[in-house]
This record gives structure tokens, sequence and C-alpha cells, in this order.
């Protein structure tokens, strides 16, 4: 525990975690409008033509652009891999246990808080919401961790099917398939990115305060996450 | 050259059915044994007093104006130049066959010696040194015309003014081709452009995935950009009722 500008502070995230979440933004910062860009066919891109055409005119041409989406996809497998292979037991199992730990009594509380912050949020009067005493992870989280973890596995093994695919012999329509389903699954994480990015950085500060240092505010967590602050009080963090 | 508008007509009363034209495609291609890149069709009608009358029918890639092979290659390996040549760049082609589906004319085809997918290019490489495309050349009857439409001192303008073309096109399917035949040719449904469906493939991402993303993120945009407005307005009326209180 530490304290900052008279504030306890508890330190929840290792360096390592942290290097690994922006290094995964900023890939999908990258990776998201390359992506864009390759998918000209007018019956299949999602956004209008001029998109590819600017990107395509940024990087020097189709193949360029091609080229900078593959390496940089391969890059993103390659280190989520690693990681997830280094730090298995130590944070990659506790995470998956957390987040993946749904009941139909969690999905159904999870769904109702979820109604609950949002009518909240666009409601006029500043009410104080009464948040269920959820552990380190609440319901939208958990559900924005399973469909991060869900659609990367699909989008890093569709990538690469993309990818080698041709090189290698398999039949057309796993390249289809992959298509569609890469297109699908980096359309799910980002409608998902949408309120991880609003409560990150304008609803919950803390929260991306704790994604920077590692360190959340004592009273952040006790507020939020009422179960996680007894088991960090348990294990003597606090 | 700048605005050229390449056409080829077929001038089928001149068509004799020789082959040259895709023996010479064959060559210059080394087209695999069983794919065409160009073909002769022939087509019989029986005239009101029991005449049959034999029509031969150049076909190869019309190069549409509204091409579907283009509009539905998921990495732009298919193109139309501004020329209205349309091509596949090799390097991107991942061989999907996402266009071969939708080609209502069965011009396209995936060349098992490379796994990319081949068409008629006019002879890119030819025509971009100035020269006719290799079918054009070795048409001894002069069948097979190709030129720039929009020059009209080009041998096509003057044969298009002179005389009547049609293309290869139906009431549904009219892909805007870029290449004509002779008013009087019979055109029956063997050589007609086919109603065709895009890939199951295609039509869950433009049907599906597509509309739901859309509708998805615009949602969430809608629905969070609304909740920090709110945040604006209420911390707004934070900041008043403090000054006041003072």
């Amino acid at each position: 525990m530490t304290h900052t500008a008279n504030k306890p502070m508890v330190l929840v995230r290792s360096k390592n975690v942290i290097l690994l979440h922006w290094f995964n933004a900023i890939c999908w910062f990258l990776l998201t409008p390359t992506g864009l860009g390759i998918i000209r066919g007018d019956d299949l891109r999602i956004i209008p033509a001029g998109w590819s055409e600017f990107m395509q005119n940024l990087v020097g041409g189709n193949a360029n652009l091609v080229l900078i989406h593959s390496v940089l996809g391969i890059v993103w497998t390659a280190v989520i891999a690693v990681f997830t292979l280094l730090y298995l037991n130590s944070v990659v199992v506790p995470f998956l246990k957390d987040v993946l730990s749904i009941t139909p009594k969690s999905i159904w509380d999870d769904a109702i808080y979820m109604v609950k912050v949002i009518v909240g949020l666009l409601s006029p009067n500043k009410s104080e919401q009464v948040l269920p005493a959820y552990g380190r992870y609440n319901g939208a989280q958990r559900l924005l961790g399973t469909m991060i973890i869900v659609c990367s596995i699909a989008i890093a093994v569709t990538g690469l099917a993309m990818f080698f695919g041709p090189g290698i012999g398999l039949p057309p329509e796993i390249f289809r398939w992959s298509l569609v389903l890469h297109a699908l699954c980096v359309g799910v994480v980002w409608i998902g990115l949408v309120p991880h990015i609003y409560f990150g950085v304008i609803e919950e500060p803390e929260a991306l305060e704790g994604m920077k240092s590692g360190y959340l505010e004592e009273d952040f967590i006790k507020h939020h996450k009422a179960k996680w602050y007894e088991e960090l009080k348990q294990q003597g963090e606090i | 050259m700048a605005n050229q508008k390449l056409v080829m007509l077929a001038d089928t009363e001149r068509c004799v059915n020789c082959k040259g034209c895709e023996v010479a495609c064959r060559a210059e291609w080394n087209t695999p044994l069983g794919f065409n890149r160009n073909w002769v069709i022939e087509t019989i009608s029986i005239s009101d007093d029991g005449v049959p009358h034999m029509y031969l029918i150049s076909g190869r890639c019309q190069h549409c104006d509204d091409a579907p092979c283009v509009t539905n290659c998921p990495s732009g390996a298919s193109y139309q130049r501004d020329d209205g040549v349309v091509l596949v760049d090799r390097e991107f082609c991942s061989g999907c066959e996402m266009c071969v589906q939708v080609c209502p004319y069965d011009a396209r085809f995936k060349n098992p010696l490379d796994d990319k997918i081949s068409k008629c290019t006019f002879c890119q490489p030819r025509i971009d040194a100035g020269e006719q495309p290799a079918c054009v050349e070795v048409c001894f009857n002069r069948a097979l015309i190709f030129g720039d439409i929009n020059d009209p001192n080009s041998e096509v303008s003057q044969l298009l003014k002179q005389e009547k073309w049609k293309k290869l096109v139906t009431d549904k399917v009219d892909t805007k081709p870029n290449h004509y035949y002779s008013e009087s040719t019979y055109l029956d449904a063997s050589v007609l452009p086919q109603e065709k469906e895009p890939t199951i493939e295609a039509e869950v991402i433009s049907k599906v995935v597509n509309p739901v993303v859309s509708v998805g993120f615009s949602g969430m945009l809608g629905l969070f950009g609304a909740a920090g407005i709110m945040k604006i307005i209420k911390r707004r009326e934070e900041v008043s009722n403090d000054s006041h209180s003072e």
C-alpha cells in the first residue's frame, strides 16, 4: 500500500500487464484502420470507399497496406501468445477464472446492473448508484473480457488462416469463412470498446490511472468492488 | 493514354469459328487445359420460313463498368482501370473465388497452376505496349475489333457509328459491359448473362455482419455520447450550485 495526495493507494497491476494492455490497445488502433482499408469491394466493405483510398495513399499502395496489417497482426498474435505462456499461472489463469466464472444468476445480476448503470448515466438527476458487491471485475467488465478473449482468439486464428492459407493450399471456403469471422469479431470487440473507453476516460478516471501506474485508490475499490476490497483486506494488501 | 475507354467489338457475321482466338489466347497466357479465357459459342435460330441460322459468338470477360467481380472482391485484387479494363492483381488475389461466383458471364476461373483467379485482360501487357490483344491480332477475318471508344478516329468508334451493335445484357442483368456484338446476332440463354448470387459468405458479411456491427457500434456511440453530454450538464449544474452556495 502507498499514499498519493493523502489518498491510500493499492498496487493492483504489474508493469507487464500494463505494458500488454497498452500494446494491445495500440495494435487495435493500428490494425483496425489498416484492415478496413484492405476490404475494398463495394458489396463487402463497412465504411466508405474513400477510407480505403486514403489508407492506401497514406502507406504507398495496397501492397504496403496488406503488408503492414499482416506483419502487425502476426506480431500482435505472437506477443500475446508469448505473454500467455510466460505468465500463465501468475496472471492469465487468475484473470480467466475471474472473467469466465459465469452462472445464470451472475448473467441476470450483471444484466440488471448494466441496465441500471446506463439508466443512471442518462438520467438528468445526479444519483449515486448503489453498486452490487462485485469482485475484481463487474458484470460489464466480465462481459467485455469474455468477448475480447473469445474474439481475439478467433481474430488471430482467422487472420493467420487468411494470410498463410492460400499459400499452403487451404480450400477457398476456409479463407471466405475466416473473413466473415474476422470481420464479425473485430466489430463485436469494437462495440464493447466504446463503453470500455468511455468509462476509463470519462466516468472513472481512477480506473485509467490504475492502468497507467498500476495503483488504484482504496476508496475507489471499496465503492466499486466491495468483494474485492474484502479480499484485499484479508490478504493484507489494504 | 488519358481518357481512354477500351472496348471490344465482335462482328459475329465475320466469325467462322476457326478457334484462332482461343488458340492465340491459350498460347499467350499458358492457360491450362480444361479452362478458357475466351471461347466461341454457336447459337441457332429458326426463321419464320423454317430455315435454321447459326451464329458464332465470341465470348470473354465483358469488362463491365458495374462489375460484380470487383464489388465482391474482399482485398481489392479485382479492380477496373480508368480505361475500363478489369484486371486481377495477382499479388493480392487469395483465390477465394468470391468473384468467380458472381460473374454473370462465367468468365473467371481459378487457375490450378497458381491458385489465382484468371480471366481475359484484353492482353493487358500487349495493349499497354500499344499492341492489339492476341485474339484480335490472329483473327484473320477481322471478326474481333479492339480500340478506344473515346477516340473518334478509332476503328471501333467508326464502326459503332456506322453499324448497329448490342451488348450481352438482359432486363434483369445489366452490368454495363464494354463488349459489343453485331445487332443481327441471335442471343440465347447460353450466351446471355445469368443472374448470380454472391457466395453465402459474402451474403453473411453484407447482410448480417456489416449491419449488426454498424447498428451496434453506432448505438454504442450514440448511447455513450449522450451519457457524456449528460455528464457535462450535471457537472455544470454542480459547479453552478457550488458557486451559488458560496
